[in-house]
């Protein structure tokens, strides 16, 4: 039926195998080896479309691979087995098949060539990934992970929704290029924005990222949000809107992410500012901006997954995440602190690491296109991007003042995890070639290392750090502190609920006083006729037979007087 | 964490042992003034070679280094600005909120370095 496996079907069996295993090192070797077994068939499978399944009477397309989702699917296969190996102290089942089912699910969306399969793997990713923040255990996570479900899955019913429209539309489900205008395509796009963390639609990232567990961060940074990249990527490539709405993802960010306390929220952030670039590259459009957009997703999930892996083993080490409580950790575990170092460097785009090579593509297309004001913003944003993930997570985690926390060094699996990947963001950023050479499109006369380039970053770099070093010590740099900052998500967990209190209220108070009111009213009346015609009533102090007489003796009497007087 | 062990550098890993010069007295100045000479060298690498700026602003000479500087200065106010704006006390989400929850103990592996 196939003519190759689609690899969302390989997890999908890791999956069902993992539970016939015992709990230990099987499962973890079970964990390893199922990326890099689907990595190696999806690579030998060449390019194509393989497997067709028909489905009430539509065509699905389960696995195409060609350029871009393949690239995709690698980068997935390899966060995985990173995300694995890091989590290879992991023993909780839920945690473990989580991992395995919510990455078969985004690459099979990733390698999903119709709208249908891209639905279903789309609310595959929503489901499985949950699991990863109920799995902290906590009554907070709960509560976390339901606003995040809240918000995935309704992307998927959107997802749906514009499918179904578009379908009316044009007669097709297949997942091609579109071009926005319609209420289908539009319906589509939004679905793809919500989990893009489009501005405005983002705080689902920075809410809930940082209730995830240690491990489960570092998984979910990978996938959900490249993810909706690809099927932008996929579905929208060279819509304008997209430059403006990325030029905006990569601002915002960085003002927050420089005042937030805790790490891993400031990686979130940070992660938020990142997609913008891609967004941005996906608007451009041309095969130079699709190339940096998908070289610049493929090296942002290795350092973000490092920089998550490094702030993750001082949490797993010191029970915290905020950095108004760490610093100084350097001394016990100078070698997480170097792979974050690493990290920083990577995301920071330093010649010589990863993201130097990749964004350097995305920023000389969006300049070949002489659009300079989305260009200086890009730029400012590179800077941006130094100060708190190159500058802020390093060292108010692992230098400025002693916390005087002596933490152990990481545990052995987790250094292995940080290493390889450390390696990674170094080897893409001296030797980018083997990456160029997976992209989507040919790489044309991509030269990252030109004195120009390098002289020109460094500038940039380095007198931003100039900056924050003469800030830091007049001590003008915000200090970090215990505290938390609204964002839109305040919307819907303070103001949405105040809102609805208030309504209670007014709705409760107005019942209360119309019922209260007939009840008073009720009871008034009933006690005054009681007054009057109850048993000891005004009315019935005289009994009627007394009164009849009373009446007719009157009455008689007034006759013969009126006879008298006649 | 309830009883502090004694801090003796001496059982620091190695490597850790070595990064300590960092917070010797006098390297952060150290460290400040290396940094203006990298950027003494950079400005001055721009002379060396022929620029190909895709619009005039980049073309003029140290583009990078002022936009750079000026740039993170601004967002360091405005970022500054903005808390004054949004900053709420730790617990503003009640207690049903990861804010103010400690990580779960049972999950983690809290160790000190002299630990076993």
């Amino acid at each position: 039926m196939f003519d190759a496996l689609p690899t969302a079907f390989i997890f999908f069996a890791a999956a069902a195998i993992l539970l016939a295993l015992p709990k230990g090192n099987m499962r973890g070797l079970l964990l390893l080896a199922t990326p890099i077994l689907s990595a190696i068939m999806a690579w030998n499978a060449g390019l194509g479309n393989f497997a067709q399944i028909g489905f009430f009477g539509f065509e699905l397309e389960l696995m195409r691979l060609d350029g871009l989702s393949r690239i995709f699917t690698l980068v997935f296969c390899l966060a995985a087995f990173l995300g694995n190996l890091y989590a290879w102290h992991v023993r909780d089942t839920t945690q473990q098949l989580a991992a395995l089912l919510y990455a078969g699910s985004a690459i099979g969306a990733a390698q999903a060539g119709d709208m249908i399969t891209l639905f279903f793997y789309w609310e595959g990713t929503a489901i499985a990934s949950v699991f990863l923040i109920w799995a902290r255990g906590t009554e907070a996570a709960y509560f976390t992970g339901m606003r995040y479900l809240i918000i995935q899955v309704g992307s998927g019913v959107i997802l749906i929704a514009g499918v179904a429209v578009f379908y009316r539309e044009t007669g097709s489900i297949l997942f091609e290029t579109m071009t926005l205008g319609s209420l289908g395509t539009w319906l589509i796009f939004i679905s793809f924005g919500m989990k893009c963390a489009f501005p405005l639609m983002h705080n689902w990232l920075q809410d809930s990222y940082p209730a995830a567990t240690v491990t489960g961060t570092v998984i979910l940074s990978a996938f959900t949000t490249k993810l909706a990249v690809y099927a932008l990527a996929r579905g929208f490539q060279g819509t304008e809107i997209l430059i403006y709405i990325g030029t905006v993802m990569t601002l915002f960010p960085i003002f927050f992410a420089e005042i937030e306390n805790d790490l891993r929220r400031v990686l979130a952030y940070s992660l938020n500012n990142q997609l913008g670039f891609m967004v941005v590259g996906i608007g451009i459009g041309t095969e130079m901006a699709m190339n940096g957009m998908a070289s610049h997703a493929f090296a942002h999930i290795l350092y973000k997954a490092l920089l998550f892996m490094s702030v993750g083993a001082v949490l797993f080490r010191t029970g915290t995440s905020k950095a108004s409580e760490l610093g100084g950790l350097y001394r016990t575990m100078p070698l997480t602190a170097i792979f974050c170092l690493v990290g920083a460097a990577s995301i920071s785009a330093f010649p010589l690491f990863s993201g130097f090579v990749t964004k350097s593509l995305t920023l000389t297309a969006v300049a070949e296109e002489h659009r300079q004001i989305i260009w200086l913003c890009l730029v400012f944003a590179s800077a941006g991007v130094l100060s708190h993930s190159g500058i802020k997570i390093p060292f108010f985690a692992f230098f400025a003042h002693d916390s005087g926390m002596r933490p152990k060094e990481a545990p052995r699996h987790m250094l292995l995890a940080m290493g390889i990947t450390s390696f990674l963001c170094i080897a893409i950023g001296v030797y980018p070639a083997p990456l160029y050479a997976i992209l989507p499109f040919e790489v044309v006369d991509a030269h990252p290392y030109t004195m120009g380039h390098v002289a020109g970053q460094l500038q940039l770099l380095l007198f931003a750090l100039l900056a924050f070093a003469f800030l830091y010590r007049k001590g003008i740099h915000p200090p970090e502190i215990r505290a938390v900052n609204i964002d839109t998500d305040w919307t819907y967990r303070k103001a949405g609920p105040a809102v609805l209190y208030w309504l209670r209220w007014a709705v409760g108070s107005c019942y209360c006083w119309i019922v209260g009111l007939l009840e008073k009213t009720t009871t008034r009346t009933i006690r005054r006729l009681y007054n009057s015609h109850g048993p000891e009533g005004r009315m019935a102090r005289n009994w009627p037979t007394g009164a009849m007489v009373m009446a007719i003796a009157v009455l008689l009497g007034a006759t013969l007087l009126v006879n008298f007087l006649a | 964490m309830a009883q502090k062990p004694k801090d003796d550098p001496a059982t620091y890993p190695a490597l850790g042992r070595m990064m300590t010069w960092v917070d010797k007295k006098g390297s952060d100045k150290k460290i400040v003034r290396a940094l203006i000479v990298a950027c003494i060298i950079v400005f001055l690498l721009e002379f060396t070679y022929e620029k190909h700026p895709h619009f005039g602003v980049e073309g003029v000479t140290g583009f990078y280094a002022f936009y750079g500087f000026i740039m993170f200065t601004g967002l360091i106010y405005v970022a500054k600005g903005l808390r004054v704006l949004i900053k709420r006390p730790e617990d503003y989400y009640g207690d049903k909120a990861v804010d103010t929850e400690e990580y779960p103990e049972d999950q983690l592996d809290k160790r000190e370095h002299n630990d076993v």
